[in-house]
């Protein structure tokens, strides 16, 4: 079942073009990648999804939804939600404070309201993000403030924190990035949980192709804003332009 | 708990006051302690030294002479930077901690306005506040019956002004230039004053205090065609648009009300300011009044700097006498209420510079009177008597 | 119940308020001139719910304001109008003057959204003027720039007047100003406020609709001066348009700084720190070298208060509550060399 629908997508800054005429679908439970060199339009694909950026032409449907219809805060209304590549946080927060921020849609004003005196509505909202904590094994962190942090744990946080949204679909951006080969794994392991257990449409950005070769149910590759291929990991492994793109023509060499 | 207990101990010890509370605050047998809060380090810096300094004249020929009934008046001076809130803690901090007697010469209309909930609160006279607004002889406002003005209101002194200048031109067209702050306030009550009671219009135009631009100002006048203006300014400002008129071809006669009386506008104005007029509310200086040549006698005997030396000096000197007055009319067995009452016995009075004063219970405006000062060759001189 | 995650110690705080509430009778007993602290002590609370409310907004959300003090000129002109010539009640002016002052705040938010740094500093400056000058405008009411009387506060039937009942009046609104402060720092709210200062981009990906919390952070941080407009007004009995100078502005923003922005209790401490140097410590300094020296008062007034800033930003750049932080951490890791955490 298609869940993100990306049709005839073009997005230019002022002459250069970012992305000609993307088009793909993301189905529900799926982790999809999005793979290709630098410059190549990924993060350019998800900052027009988080209405970051606004493309010129083109439609994203989101669960029915024209998310070029939303602003930019909506779109986490709308169910998805996002991790960074250069990670985004409040340094002078607690780590749970850090995760609740992505309950904000999540908590309304009445219980703002309430959890001024009462205690136990105070420790509802913290049980949301202690509940992720748990989940991605980085509890006891929780009251900890994010200045400081190794890079692994501020990654994950980044996680939780995109999770605590209960989000349907996730951007991940280059989640792996600056991680050691042990982290790695531990990443290909949560971003699998996080498609079996809970059920969450994954889209990921990934440079790291071990990574993306194992986990993924289905790979887009691009270069310079325009899809060479789509299809399973093996299919794209072999797929003769993308060997040409990444590997260089053997023909030149 | 440890901490807390050293917490309590630390901030009692910060607060450890010393002395103990007299029967009248601020007097003993040998002694007056008074409060003085001047402008030291705000807009009005440039008086901040010299007012106290002129008024220590007085109260170190006073102290050599065996002081009043025996006591000697050593006067506290704190800084308020213009600010009405410093001045009031200034205040408390003199009323509370150092125990003065009694507040003298206070600079400024806001920080003297702020001070009357304090005043009436704890029983403390203010005396002769250094600022002209006719607002402090308001009897009905808080701390009414503490304050003894010695100083001619600036809307007295507008009033006064524009009867000049009809007297003499009749179809004059007057305008003010006038700061928009308290002082300006004043002025403008005297103008809509004397509007009603000559039935004219006067043009009106403001300045922020601490403007060194008055092209605006002086264009609007030229527009609005006055052929005499009255500049409600301080020394800076009357030097300003003087200059400026006349690097603009304008000429009307120019007027000022008592705080442009320094002698420093004549100086640095030049021919620009030939012939303007300001309102003193007090003799000059360098008169011959009494008070005036006794001053000078004392400056030249302590050997006061000559650049302190002036309109600003001397009003503190006076305004000195006549705290001293009140002193020794209160008598031996000095109360606060006994200075209020010696000073209401004051009936025109002869300070020797001001004009005559009275109070009584009624009235603590003292005078309401002022001679006019003409620029002549570079030169102020006194070109009318006591007017009202 | 102890929950799981304590991001503080509670237990000191009944302490606290409780040493507030004894802090008069200690002062009374420690020195006659006790009024006089106890008077420093008032103008340091009202400024101290202010700083709450600029921390709020400077320190929590990143958007500068140098015209605080414009705020609480118009929570202290509105409580003056509406109870002295309108006739409504203190307790009821003390919910309304607030809301106008906020509202204010609201329509000052307004450039917020789309300018940040220094120029929202000048803009916010900008609007201190232009509250001055509608001060004077509206003289029928204000009285100009002439200043205005103000009555006392009564409160069910009671008059507030001496300095010991202000203390009272103002240490519940600060105690109330603190709570309020704190709870907003650690709600939903306090935690958009800070990702707006450090990450937009992440802020709105978490669902955050910028606009309105910057504007919210506008109002509520109007609504906490103009409280302490309302206090100010009633307390000192007298204001005009010179209590509320630019100056003051500034010296508001300092003390967030010197306080450490972003920090509920750094705004308190640093409150308590300038307003207590400047009104206390410094002339007390002074008097100190009165007795062996023989100058004008004032003219190193300045000098010494600005000479303790000047060290104090060298030393301590993460205000006194980074400062206390790090005296805690020191206490808690005692023997193993703490020295080097900071440096």
């Amino acid at each position: 079942m298609t869940e993100l629908t990306i049709k005839n997508l073009h997005m230019q800054f002022s002459g250069v073009v970012a992305l000609d005429d993307v088009s793909f679908n993301v189905d529900k439970g799926e982790i999809f990648s999005l793979i290709g060199p630098n410059g190549s339009g990924k993060s350019t694909l998800f900052n027009c999804i988080n209405r970051f950026n606004d493309p010129q032409k083109g439609q994203i449907v989101f669960e029915g939804h024209n998310l070029l219809k939303m602003q930019p805060h909506q779109i986490m209304n709308a169910g998805i939600a996002r991790t960074f590549q250069n990670i985004q946080n409040v340094p002078f927060m607690t780590i749970l404070d850090n995760i609740l921020l992505g309950a904000h849609h999540r908590i309304d004003n009445r219980s703002t309201i309430q959890r001024w005196l009462s205690r136990k509505q105070r420790q509802k909202e913290e049980a949301m993000g202690l509940e992720i904590l748990d989940l991605l094994g980085i509890a006891n962190y929780e009251s900890k403030y994010m200045i400081g942090q190794p890079f692994g744990i501020q990654k994950l946080t980044e996680i939780a924190r995109a999770l605590v949204a209960k989000p349907k679909l996730i951007l991940m951006d280059e989640p792996a990035a600056g991680m050691n080969d042990q982290e790695t794994y531990e990443i290909a392991k949560i971003i699998t949980e996080i498609r079996d257990d809970l059920g969450i449409t994954v889209l990921v950005v990934e440079h790291d192709m071990s990574l993306v070769m194992s986990i993924s149910d289905r790979i887009c590759v691009l270069d310079s804003g325009n899809i060479l291929a789509i299809g399973e990991p093996e299919e794209v492994k072999n797929h003769p332009d993308v060997i040409k793109a990444f590997l260089g023509d053997p023909a030149d060499a | 708990m440890k901490k807390i207990i050293g917490l309590f101990i630390m901030l009692g010890l910060v607060f450890v006051g010393c002395g103990k509370q007299a029967p009248t605050p601020g007097v003993t047998d040998t002694e007056i302690i008074i409060g003085n809060i001047q402008d030291l380090s705000g807009p009005m810096k440039e008086l901040g030294a010299v007012l106290p300094s002129g008024s220590n004249v007085y109260f170190r020929y006073i102290n050599e002479a065996g002081g009043v009934h025996g006591r000697k008046i050593k006067m506290l001076v704190e800084d308020h930077q213009y600010n009405p809130q410093k001045a009031v803690v200034a205040a408390k901090k003199l009323i509370e901690k150092d125990q003065v007697f009694c507040l003298y010469h206070v600079i400024g209309t806001s920080p003297c306005e702020a001070l009357r909930p304090i005043l009436a609160e704890t029983g403390t006279p203010l005396i002769a506040p250094a600022t002209q607004s006719g607002t402090m002889s308001d009897m009905t406002r808080p701390a009414g019956n503490l304050i003894f003005h010695t100083d001619t209101g600036y809307d007295k002194q507008m009033v006064i002004l524009v009867d000049y200048i009809l007297k003499d031109n009749a179809n004059a067209k007057i305008g003010i230039i006038y700061q928009d702050d308290d002082y300006g306030e004043n002025v403008l009550k005297g103008a809509s004053e004397a509007e009603a009671s000559q039935g004219i219009s006067i043009q009106k135009e403001a300045y922020q205090r601490g403007a060194t631009d008055f092209a605006g100002q002086v264009g609007n006048m030229i527009k609005g065609g006055a052929t005499h203006v009255i500049i409600a300014g301080v020394v800076k400002e009357p030097i300003i648009v003087m200059k400026t008129a006349a690097a603009m071809g304008y000429s009307p006669k120019f007027f000022g009300t008592s705080p442009t009386m320094d002698h420093r506008v004549s100086l640095a104005a030049g021919p620009a300011g030939e012939g303007f007029i300001s309102a003193n509310f007090a003799n000059l200086w360098n008169s011959d009044a009494s008070s005036a040549v006794k001053y000078r006698e004392l400056c030249a005997q302590y050997e006061v700097p000559k650049a302190y030396m002036g309109m600003y000096h001397f009003y503190g000197y006076i305004t000195a006498k006549v705290l001293v007055e009140g002193l020794k009319r209160a008598g031996k067995n000095l109360t606060r209420e006994r200075l209020i009452n010696g000073l209401e016995t004051l009936n025109k009075w002869d300070s020797g510079a001001f004009p005559p004063i009275t109070y009584n219970s009624k009235d603590h405006a003292g005078t309401e009177s002022v001679i006019l000062v003409q620029v002549k060759d570079g030169v102020q001189t006194v070109i009318t008597d006591w007017i009202d | 119940m102890k929950g799981r995650y304590e991001d503080e110690n509670l237990y000191w705080i009944p302490l606290l308020i409780g040493f507030v509430l004894l802090l008069p009778f200690l002062l009374q007993s420690a020195t006659f001139s006790y009024k006089y602290y106890l008077f420093v002590l008032n103008m340091a609370g009202i400024y101290i719910i202010l700083t709450v409310g600029l921390d709020l907004l400077s320190g929590y959300t990143g958007l500068i304001s140098l015209g605080h003090g414009a705020f609480l000129a118009i929570g202290a002109y509105t409580s003056a109008i509406l109870v002295d010539q309108a006739g409504i009640s203190f307790f009821i002016s003390l919910i309304i003057s607030p809301l106008i002052a906020g509202l204010f705040g609201f329509v000052i938010g307004f450039p917020a959204l789309r300018i940040t740094g220094m120029y929202l500093g000048l803009t916010t400056m900008g609007f201190g003027f232009i509250v001055k000058r509608l001060i004077i405008a509206f003289r029928e009411w204000t009285h100009g720039a002439g200043g205005l009387d103000v009555s006392s506060p009564v409160l069910f039937g009671y008059t507030i007047k001496s300095d010991w009942d202000n203390y009272y009046l103002i240490y519940t609104c600060v105690i109330l100003a603190i709570f309020a402060g704190r709870r907003l720092a650690k709600s939903k709210i306090g935690r958009a406020f800070m990702a707006i200062r450090d990450s937009e981009q992440a802020a709105e990906a978490s669902g955050i609709n910028l606009a309105k919390y910057k504007m919210l952070a506008f109002f509520i941080s109007g609504l906490f001066a103009g409280f302490a407009g309302v206090l100010f007004a009633h307390t000192s009995h007298f204001i005009s348009t010179d209590h509320f100078d630019m100056l003051l502005s500034i010296y508001f923003i300092i003390m967030v700084l010197v306080g450490g922005a972003g920090s509920i209790y750094g705004a308190v401490l640093g409150t308590l720190f300038i307003v207590l140097l400047d009104n206390l410590y410094v002339p007390m300094i002074e008097d100190w070298i009165h007795s062996f020296m023989n100058t004008n008062a004032g003219d190193i007034q300045s000098l010494i208060f600005g000479l303790i800033m000047f060290l104090f930003i060298i030393f301590q750049p993460m205000g006194l509550y980074g400062m206390w932080l790090k005296l805690r951490i020191y206490w808690k890791i005692f023997p193993f060399n703490p020295r080097k955490r900071f440096t």
